[in-house]
C-alpha cells in the first residue's frame, strides 16, 4: 500500500460508528446533577470567597495502593484504576473511600458542608465519621447519602448495583424511589428503575427472588421478622390496595412500638413511619451487634429467651 | 431540524438533547474511538463530550453547524482529559508494576474490526491523534497544534510517522 493508497483508504472510513450501548442513561443521570449556566454566578461568587478567604482549588488527597504514590484529585478532575490498583482517597477530615479496580470515580464537590464523588462505573469502600448528610457519592441511577457510616457500593455504568452498609445507614435516593440501608442489610439498583428493597444480610434465597421479581405474595410469605426492614420498604412502595395487607404482616413478624397506629401507617404518615423505622432499626442493630454474644428476638429487640 | 432541536435544549428541553444525542452520537463515538484507540474509554469520552455540550450550550451561536461545534468540543475533551491524565501520572507514581498499566493497550479494541481501523488504534497516542485529526478528520496542522497543544512542527513530524507505521503494517 502506498501513500495515496493509504489516504483514499482513510478517506472511505465510516464518519459514524454507533456505540455497542445506549449510552444516553449514563448522560442522562449526569445531566441531573449538572451545573448549568444559572449556576454560574453562585459558583463565581463561591470562587471569590475562596480566594478572599486564602484558599486554593479544592482537593482530596489520594494514594496509590501497591505502589509509594499519592497525588491531589481536584474538583471536577477523575481518577480511574485499571485490572490491579486501588487508591484511597482522604476525604476531607471525615473519612475515607477506598477505589476498587476497574473504578472510574470523580470529585465533585470538596467543601466541608459537601463532600460528592461521582462514580461512572467500578467499585469503592467508603468509611465516614460525621454528622449525617456531608457526604454524597453520586450514581446512575442516584445519589447515595452518608448517614454516618461504612459501607460498599458497586455499580456498572449504566446504574445496576449493590449497596452493602457494614456500619451506620446510607440512604440512597434514586430516581424511582429511596431506599433506606442499616448495618448488615444491601440493596440492588438496577438501570433506568433505581433502588430496590432493602434485604438483610441473611435474607433467604426465597425472599430475594421474590423481591427482584416484585412478587408482593411471595415477599409476605417469605418474610421473617428479620426480614421487617424490606416489608416496610415495601408498605411504601405497594398501592393502596395491597397495603393493608403488607402492614399486618409486618405487625405480626415486629408489633408496632407505641405510637404508631394502623390508620396512620396505611395513610403513610411520615411522622409514623419514621417511628416504625427508628423501631425496625433498632432491633435489627442490636442483633447484628450482638451476634456471636447474644440471642436476640428479632420481633422485639430484647434477648430471646 | 437540528435547529429547532438545539433552540429547545438551549432552552433546557432535556427531550429535545436526547434526539441530538441520538442524531449525533454515532459521530462522536466514532471520533472518540479512533482519538483514544479502545471502545471502553470512547465511550466515557463520547458520555462526557454530551454533558459538557449540556453545560456549554449557551455558548452555542450558529456561527457554525452544530454538529460541527460538538466535533469540535468533543476534540478538546479528549485532548483535555489526556491532558489531565498526564498531569496526574506526573504527581502520582502509580502501581508497583507499571507493566500493569500498558496491558491491554496494546491490542486494538472489539468493534475496530477492519484493518485499517485495527492499524490505526494501535498507533503511538500521538501519532494516532494527529492521523485522525488530519488525515480522516480534516483538520489543518494550524488546528491540530491549537487543540492538542503541540507545535506544528510536531504534527507534521507525526503524521509523517503515522503514515510511515500505517504503511508498514498494513505491507506486511
Amino acid at each position: 500500500m502506498n501513500e495515496r493508497e493509504l489516504l483514499e483508504a482513510a478517506g472511505r472510513l465510516p464518519k459514524s460508528i454507533e456505540p455497542p450501548r445506549d449510552l444516553w442513561p449514563g448522560i442522562e443521570a449526569r445531566l441531573r446533577r449538572s451545573r448549568r449556566w444559572y449556576w454560574v454566578p453562585l459558583v463565581a461568587a463561591a470562587a471569590i470567597a475562596a480566594v478572599l478567604i486564602g484558599r486554593g482549588r479544592e482537593g482530596y488527597q489520594m494514594t496509590w495502593l501497591a505502589g509509594a504514590g499519592t497525588g491531589t484529585l481536584r474538583v471536577g478532575e477523575w481518577v480511574e484504576t485499571d485490572d490491579s490498583s486501588r487508591v484511597v482517597i482522604a476525604v476531607g477530615h471525615i473519612g475515607q473511600v477506598e477505589v476498587q479496580p476497574r473504578t472510574r470515580i470523580q470529585l465533585v464537590t470538596a467543601r466541608a458542608d459537601d463532600h460528592r464523588l461521582a462514580l461512572a462505573r467500578g467499585a469503592i469502600e467508603a468509611k465516614v465519621d460525621t454528622i449525617p448528610r456531608i457526604f454524597f457519592v453520586e450514581t446512575p441511577v442516584g445519589t447515595a447519602i452518608d448517614l454516618g457510616c461504612a459501607y460498599t457500593l458497586q455499580m456498572d455504568s449504566l446504574g445496576n448495583g449493590l449497596l452493602h452498609v457494614t456500619a451506620g445507614e446510607v440512604e440512597f435516593q434514586g430516581t424511582g424511589g429511596d431506599a433506606r440501608v442499616p448495618m448488615g442489610a444491601v440493596v440492588l439498583t438496577r438501570a433506568g428503575v433505581g433502588p430496590g428493597i432493602p434485604y438483610v444480610e441473611d435474607a433467604s434465597e426465597t425472599l430475594k427472588r421474590a423481591l427482584a421479581a416484585s412478587d408482593v405474595r411471595g415477599i409476605l410469605t417469605a418474610a421473617r421478622p428479620d426480614d421487617a426492614i424490606s416489608l416496610w420498604h415495601l408498605l411504601r412502595r405497594v398501592d393502596s390496595g395491597q397495603r393493608a395487607v403488607v402492614y399486618d404482616r409486618l405487625a405480626a413478624l415486629v408489633p408496632p412500638p407505641p405510637g404508631v397506629t394502623r390508620t396512620a401507617a396505611l395513610a403513610l404518615d411520615r411522622a409514623v413511619l419514621d417511628g416504625y423505622w427508628t423501631h425496625i432499626h433498632r432491633i435489627l442493630f442490636r442483633k447484628v451487634m450482638l451476634r456471636g454474644v447474644r440471642d436476640i428476638d428479632p420481633r422485639t429487640g430484647t434477648r430471646a429467651r | 431540524m437540528t435547529d429547532e432541536l438545539v433552540r429547545r435544549a438551549q432552552a433546557g428541553d432535556q427531550r429535545a438533547f436526547r434526539d441530538l444525542y441520538q442524531q449525533l452520537a454515532g459521530r462522536v463515538y466514532a471520533l472518540c474511538l479512533r482519538l483514544t484507540g479502545d471502545a471502553g474509554a470512547a465511550e466515557e469520552r463520547t458520555q462526557d463530550v454530551f454533558v459538557r455540550a449540556w453545560d456549554k450550550l449557551r455558548s452555542f451561536r450558529g456561527e457554525s453547524l452544530f454538529s460541527s461545534w460538538l466535533h469540535r468540543l468533543a476534540v478538546n475533551v479528549v485532548m483535555n482529559e489526556r491532558r489531565t491524565t498526564i498531569r496526574r501520572e506526573q504527581r502520582v507514581t502509580p502501581v508497583a508494576d507499571p507493566e500493569v498499566l500498558e496491558r491491554g493497550k496494546g491490542e486494538p479494541s472489539v468493534g475496530l474490526s477492519i484493518d485499517l481501523e485495527r492499524a490505526i488504534a494501535a498507533l503511538p497516542e500521538g501519532a494516532r491523534e494527529v492521523f485522525v485529526l488530519y488525515d480522516i478528520e480534516g483538520y489543518s496542522h494550524g488546528e491540530i497544534a491549537e487543540l492538542t497543544g503541540i507545535a506544528e512542527g510536531t504534527s507534521k513530524a507525526q503524521l509523517f510517522r503515522a503514515r510511515h507505521l500505517l504503511r508498514e503494517k498494513l505491507n506486511r
